[in-house]
């Protein structure tokens, strides 16, 4: 049996934002944690066959993200983009993406990236899950078939656990799961060249403005300033032996060597 | 008229600029200083279509323009510029002569393999006697029923020690000048093939140039590209992209030169200050990245007339004299930067500052480019 995958993905900003971001077809790539999200989903359409629909959510410049994705390999690109969605918070933000994940049925599992890098939450993967009514995994760092089950490895701390999952499901995957594939330049010309990304409004999803955009947002950024760390400079003394004894007994007791 | 890079290619420099900076830099200065051809690169440049990037589709290419060419080489040279002048010559020069001049067999049979980088293309023009007087080339082809015996002396050809199918530049008629120029195809393995050593260059070293000896070769006339005599008008077709290939390669030497002449001066202290507060280090960086910028405009805009199907020559010339002065004077302010440390092989700046020099050479020297330039420059205004 082949699998039915959707990957939701996220246009990102590459510079640290510094009041008000306004986002540009130059200044958004592909959300970093979402890379190996997609290639986990790629990865499993090799082995059990099926497709890979990558969904995004956001403004036009959500358009870079799918179309890194399309170069990447995924069959489908949805935009979910409206005036009404704008300002949403994780959790307006998960009830919209459950909205279109639902057009989108029939489906067999959903993933997520572990987080975005520019907003940093992790939340949107298990919110849409609990909009979705759907089991979720999140730190996944495989996947295996077993049946009509998949067998799920997360990792946690210093531990791995193993979890059967029913389908359909939904998964966030661990950032360091696999390395991403490089996008192959006839990918990336095939991207662009037929025009492949279907944008989704507020109609098309077919439910009411109320609970999303801003007004659905229980949350709200008031403010954003950078934290400053104070910096430490010290000098070790002793012999050149001494001083390098000292230097990697800290480096250890540091953490920084495993 | 727009001047910015659309989605596709800020998607095409980011991608190309992480494989190269998560593939290629780390051994980046060990190529260099061991003269090595890297083919555990080149197999995954292979597989990710940078040896077929404007071969159609079909062709087993990518099929893209050359505005999207001319930021992949430059990425590429960015990092290492002896495999960016790997992957642009047997792009520019090795795949494109066959997809423009070769007839369907020619090209099932030699860019398909090409353009997946499972063989690597030469360019072979340049002899002992002939550098920029193409006409005079002192190899020969003489026809005996369906073979040609080619004899040919080809040296500092680029790509040379691991090349599969080479283009060689020949006379079929030896007593009708540049008439008598033509084209045939040689793969490496025919008998009398012979690979010459590797020179021990200057700069781009991991690239393996040699020379390429043909002795009696004995070659089907079905290797023939075009037709005898068309050996003048396949060369300047080549050389015309492949100047903008060469552009696009000095552009990366430049930019990388000046990143590291910028990095560096904040680094670096001097009278309680980094250097890059003292006003005649500013001046370095102001002046290195006008010219990086102006010769990127220079070198986009011809590939862009290359796509509309406009002519370029004029301006190929243009971006390929100017983008490789600017790899010298921005090589050259970004080592004055470092001062002493600029001199030695710790710093990769060294490594640019030898690798930018032969942009001015190859592919048609500064004096040719403005020869060519001026002529067509007083062609407009007669």
């Amino acid at each position: 049996m082949s699998l039915k995958i959707i990957i939701c993905i996220k246009s990102v900003v590459t510079s640290a934002p510094e009041g008000r971001v306004v986002r540009t077809m130059d200044n958004c790539i592909l959300n970093p944690f979402d890379r190996p999200a997609i290639e986990m989903a790629l990865r499993l359409r090799e082995t059990e066959g099926g497709t890979v629909t990558a969904v995004t959510m956001g403004p036009e410049t959500g358009t870079i993200a799918l179309y890194e994705a399309l170069s990447m390999g995924v069959d489908r690109a949805v935009l979910v983009t409206d005036r009404a969605f704008a300002g949403s918070d994780t959790l307006a933000t998960s009830k919209t993406l459950s909205a279109a994940i639902n057009r989108l049925k029939p489906f067999d599992l959903v993933i997520f990236g572990a987080r975005s890098s520019d907003s940093d939450t992790g939340q949107v993967g298990p919110q849409t899950a609990v909009f979705l009514d759907l089991p979720v995994i999140t730190g996944v760092k495989e996947i295996t078939r077993k049946g009509d089950e998949l067998i799920v490895e997360r990792h946690i701390d210093e531990y791995s656990e193993k979890y059967s999952l029913r389908l359909p499901g939904v998964v966030a995957v661990h950032p360091r799961a696999m390395q991403p594939r490089d996008a192959a330049l006839s990918m990336v010309e095939k991207a662009f060249k037929k025009d492949p990304i279907e944008k989704v409004g507020l109609k098309d999803l077919g439910i009411s403005s109320q609970g999303l955009g801003e007004s659905g947002s229980p949350t709200r950024l008031v403010s954003m300033s950078k934290i400053k760390r104070k910096k430490k400079c010290e000098f070790i003394n002793g012999s050149p032996e001494e001083q390098a004894d000292e230097l990697v007994k800290r480096i250890k007791s540091g953490g920084y060597l495993s | 008229m727009d001047f910015l890079l659309d989605e596709k290619l800020n998607i095409v420099k980011r991608s190309v600029r992480s494989f190269c900076e998560r593939e290629i830099q780390p051994i980046a200065r060990d190529i260099d200083h061991e003269a090595r051809f890297p083919w555990e690169v080149v197999e995954k440049m292979g597989k990710l279509g940078y040896f077929g990037i404007q071969a159609p589709q079909e062709l087993g290419g990518a099929g893209m323009d050359t505005v999207t060419y001319c930021i992949i080489i430059e990425e590429i040279s960015r990092v290492c510029s002896g495999l960016g002048l790997c992957v642009t010559v047997h792009n520019s020069v090795g795949v494109y002569p066959l997809v423009a001049f070769g007839n369907d067999e020619q090209k099932k049979r030699w860019v398909t393999p090409l353009a997946r980088g499972e063989k690597i293309g030469a360019f072979c023009l340049t002899e002992p006697n002939i550098g920029s007087d193409a006409a005079g080339v002192e190899s020969t082809a003489i026809r005996n029923g369906d073979h040609y015996i080619v004899n040919a002396n080809k040296v500092l050809i680029t790509n040379g020690g691991v090349a599969d199918i080479c283009l060689i530049f020949t006379k079929t008629d030896p007593g009708a000048g540049h008439k008598g120029l033509s084209v045939i195809v040689v793969e490496r393995g025919t008998p009398g093939f012979e690979i010459g050593d590797l020179e021990d260059l200057s700069g781009n070293r991991a690239n393996p140039v040699s020379s390429i000896r043909l002795n009696d070769c004995k070659v089907p006339v079905g290797n023939l590209l075009g037709k005898e005599g068309m050996g003048m008008k396949i060369g300047l077709a080549a050389l015309d992209t492949g100047r903008i290939g060469i552009a696009a390669q000095a552009l990366g030497i430049a930019q990388a030169a000046m990143e590291e002449g910028i990095k560096y001066s904040k680094e670096r202290r001097q009278f309680n200050v980094p250097i890059c507060q003292h006003q005649s280090v500013q001046n370095m960086i102001a002046d290195m990245a006008t010219q990086v910028e102006s010769a990127r405009l220079m070198v986009y805009r011809a590939a862009a007339k290359r796509d509309r199907g406009l002519p370029f020559s004029k301006e190929s010339a243009m971006a390929k004299l100017y983008a490789s002065e600017v790899a010298g004077k921005v090589t050259d302010m970004a080592l004055q930067i470092h001062g002493g440390y600029g001199y030695i092989k710790t710093y990769p700046i060294e490594r640019f500052y030898r690798d930018a020099r032969v942009t001015r050479i190859y592919e048609g020297t500064s004096e040719i480019h403005r020869v060519v330039i001026a002529r067509s420059i007083l062609d407009e205004y007669k």
